[in-house]
Formats: structure tokens, sequence, C-alpha cells
């Protein structure tokens, strides 16, 4: 009789407990809680082994690869635009190369030029000089000569006027003399 | 029985009884959906790794961003040392998620919405990580429930409290995971009938909660999921790391 109403109490609970499973919460049944936990383990396991052997490393690499990639690619980049700027200092040496060169034969060729118009201008003037010089002399040849034509001349002429007006023939040696003497005075004024 | 919320929950088994002695380890809906969960991260995986590419695909933007968010969460919380137990925080937190987001479609069954379960992965877990403990500091692995810089008088209370929590990590880790899901999807299926019950010409209000609820619940099983990886790496670091 004692033993008899804890049990009764004890059935109750457990019969409201089943019910709570059966109606309530499938959690708190029982039945599949071996079943839920042996194939949870072997699908956790079966996942676990094949997530670490196989795709794990996988996604790593891949990870891996394109970071070495982009580094790689990253530094080739470097090196290259390196080169070209090292290629731009060249190109701009020679670019100033070029043009010192050019300053340079410029300024020979003038001088050059300076020169031969200088050494030519020299030779010219000098023979326009010996030319003038020359000349000079013609002329003074010439002069000379004609001062000796114009006294003939002059003679000649002032014989026969002087034949004509008086009639007479004068002599030769005086008409010289006069004519002489007069062309010394005069012909400065003229030659 | 349909418009029952806890219905959702029932096991029930598929296929032939199997008996090991007097333990019925027959295949049961809950494994169907725990091998669905498993071979989708497979699949996922698979063809998220599948090119190597250097502009990643879609696909492959979602795993190697995976890897690198539980490669973060793990070294932010349990350094360098943890590296090791990457792969299984690894297909923890994905088994967990991806049982979370499968349980989030209709008609489906949500694996870790069973006590058994998430206890089964917190219990392991935690023997994993008093294991790691003890190998790696000995007898010294003790110290963890002896805090520094406590009064001596307060040492006694402290250290019972330590002792307390440190054993009551896979009760909460197991509840807060299998209490979450439960609470969701009994909410969701609740809100779901009062739809029905009220028809069209009042269904629209509980129907546009149950929408909210759908984006609620969908944000807990990722955060739950996060929870639960970054609890066990914050387990593992108290195992590898003492006294930081």
């Amino acid at each position: 009789m004692r033993l008899k109403i804890p049990l009764v109490i004890f059935i109750y609970w457990f019969e409201t407990l089943l019910f709570a499973a059966e109606a309530g919460m499938p959690q708190l049944d029982s039945k599949y809680w071996f079943s839920q936990s042996f194939w949870l383990i072997l699908i956790f396991l079966l996942l676990y082994l094949s997530l670490s052997k196989f795709f794990i490393p996988k996604i790593k690499d891949n990870l891996d690869d394109r970071e070495k990639k982009i580094k790689d690619n990253l530094d080739e980049a470097k090196k290259l635009s390196e080169l070209a700027e090292k290629k731009n200092l060249d190109y701009k040496n020679e670019i100033s190369n070029a043009k010192r060169e050019v300053i340079k034969i410029i300024s020979e060729s003038k001088k050059l030029l300076d020169k031969n118009m200088s050494q030519k201008k020299e030779q010219f003037e000098k023979e326009l000089e010996k030319e003038i010089n020359k000349a000079e002399k013609e002329i003074l040849d010439l002069k000379k000569g004609s001062s000796i034509s114009i006294n003939l001349i002059a003679e000649e002429i002032s014989a026969k006027i002087i034949e004509d007006i008086t009639g007479d023939k004068l002599n030769t040696s005086s008409i010289k003399a006069s004519v002489a003497e007069v062309s010394k005075n005069k012909i400065g004024k003229y030659l | 029985m349909a418009a029952n919320p806890m219905h959702q929950f029932q096991v029930y088994k598929i296929g032939p009884e199997i008996k090991l002695g007097n333990v019925d380890l027959s295949f049961t809906n809950s494994s169907l959906f725990m091998l669905i969960s498993a071979f989708t991260i497979c699949l996922f995986l698979y063809f998220g790794s599948k090119q190597k590419s250097i502009i990643p695909s879609r696909l492959q933007l979602v795993a190697e961003l995976s890897y690198n968010f539980i490669g973060k969460m793990i070294s932010d919380t349990a350094g360098s040392k943890a590296k090791p137990y990457f792969p299984f925080i690894f297909t923890l937190f994905m088994f967990v998620l991806l049982c979370n987001m499968i349980g989030m479609l209709p008609y489906s069954f949500t694996v870790t919405s069973h006590i058994i379960v998430t206890l089964v992965m917190a219990l392991f877990i935690f023997i994993a990580v008093t294991i790691i403990g003890f190998i790696k500091h000995g007898f010294k692995y003790l110290s963890l429930f002896v805090p520094k810089g406590v009064p001596v008088v307060l040492l006694p209370l402290i250290t019972i409290i330590e002792i307390i929590s440190y054993l009551s990590r896979p009760v909460s880790l197991s509840v807060r995971l299998f209490a979450n899901m439960m609470a969701g999807h009994t909410m969701l299926k609740v809100f779901g009938s009062f739809v029905i019950s009220l028809g069209l010409l009042g269904g629209w209000l509980p129907l546009s909660f149950s929408v909210a609820l759908t984006g609620l619940e969908i944000l807990v099983a990722f955060l739950q999921a996060y929870v639960f990886a970054i609890l066990t790496c914050i387990y593992l670091n108290d195992a590898l790391n003492l006294h930081h």
C-alpha cells in the first residue's frame, strides 16, 4: 500500500513524459537517439575525411596558386615598368645627346663656313686690290702716253694754226718747246 | 496532426529496420537529411574548387570566401596553433550551416533541431578539447579553473564556478543550437497555420510575419552555425593557449 502511491505517481509521470514525447517534443523521444547519433557520427566522419583529404587541400591550392600568380604578375609588372623607365631614360639621354651633337655640328659648320667665307673674302679682296692696282697703273700709263700724244697733237695743231695764220713755216723745235712749256703748266688740270 | 507545430520534428525510419543487438540503428529521415547536407557540401565544394581560374566563378568565390572566413575566424580566436584543427572546424561549420539551411526548405527536416544531434557534437568537442588540453599541458591544464589575480578568499568559490561553467559547456553549446532551431521552426509553423486558419481575409498579417520570420530564421541559421564554430574555437583556444 505504501509502495503503491509512489508507484502510481511514477507511472503517471512516466506516461506524461511518454505522452510529451509523442505529442509534445519528438526530440525527447529516445527511440531513435542511438540511430541519430550513429548516423551523425558516421556521416560527419565521412564528410570530415572527404573535406580534409580532398576538398580543403584543393581550395587551398587554388588560393595559393592565385596568390602566387598575382604576386608573380605584380613582380613582372614592376620589372617591366622599371625596364620601361630605364628605356625612357635611355631615350631621353639619346635625344639630349643628339641635340648636343646637332648643336656641335651646327656650330662647327658655321665656323667652317665663316672661315671659308673670310678666306674667300680675303682672297677676293687681294685679287681686287691687285686688279685695282693694275688698273691704276694702266690708267697712269695711259695718262703718261696720252700726255705725249696730246703734246704731239698740240704741236701739229699749233704748227698748222701758225702756218695758216702767218703763212710761214715755223721752226718745229721752238713749237715743241713752247707746247712743252704750256702743257707742263696746264696739263695737270685735265689729267 | 499536420497542424501540430511539433510534427515537423518527428523522426521516422526509412527503409528496413537495422538492429545491432538491442540497439535500433535504422535509417531515418534525420539520417537522410544529414546525408543530403553532407552531399550538398561535397557538391558545393567540388564545383567550387573544380576550375582553377584566376578570376573565380561565383561558386568558386563562395567556396573560397567560406574557406577564408573560417580560416580568419580560427586564427583570430585560437591563434596559429589551432591550424591543424582547421578541417574539423570547417567541416563542423559547413555541416551545421547546411543542416540549418536545408531545414529552412518547406517539408524538409532540420537535423540540428534535435537535442541528441547537437549534444553528440557538443560532447565530442568538449571531450576532444579536454583531451587536447591535458595532452598539451598535462595537469597544468587544471589551472584553467584557477584564474589569476583573484583574492584568496574568493578563490574556492571562483574555482567551483569555473568548474561548473566548464562542465556546462557541452550543455550550453548543444541547447543553444537546438533551442534556436526548434523555436524558429515552431514559430514559422505556428504563423503558417495562422495564415491557413484566418484565410483570405485575415491571413495577410501572419503571412507577412511569416515572410519576415523566414528572413530572420535564415539569419539565425547562419548565426548559430557561426556561434557553434566560434565557441568551438574559443574552447580550443583555452586548451591550446593556457592563460593567455
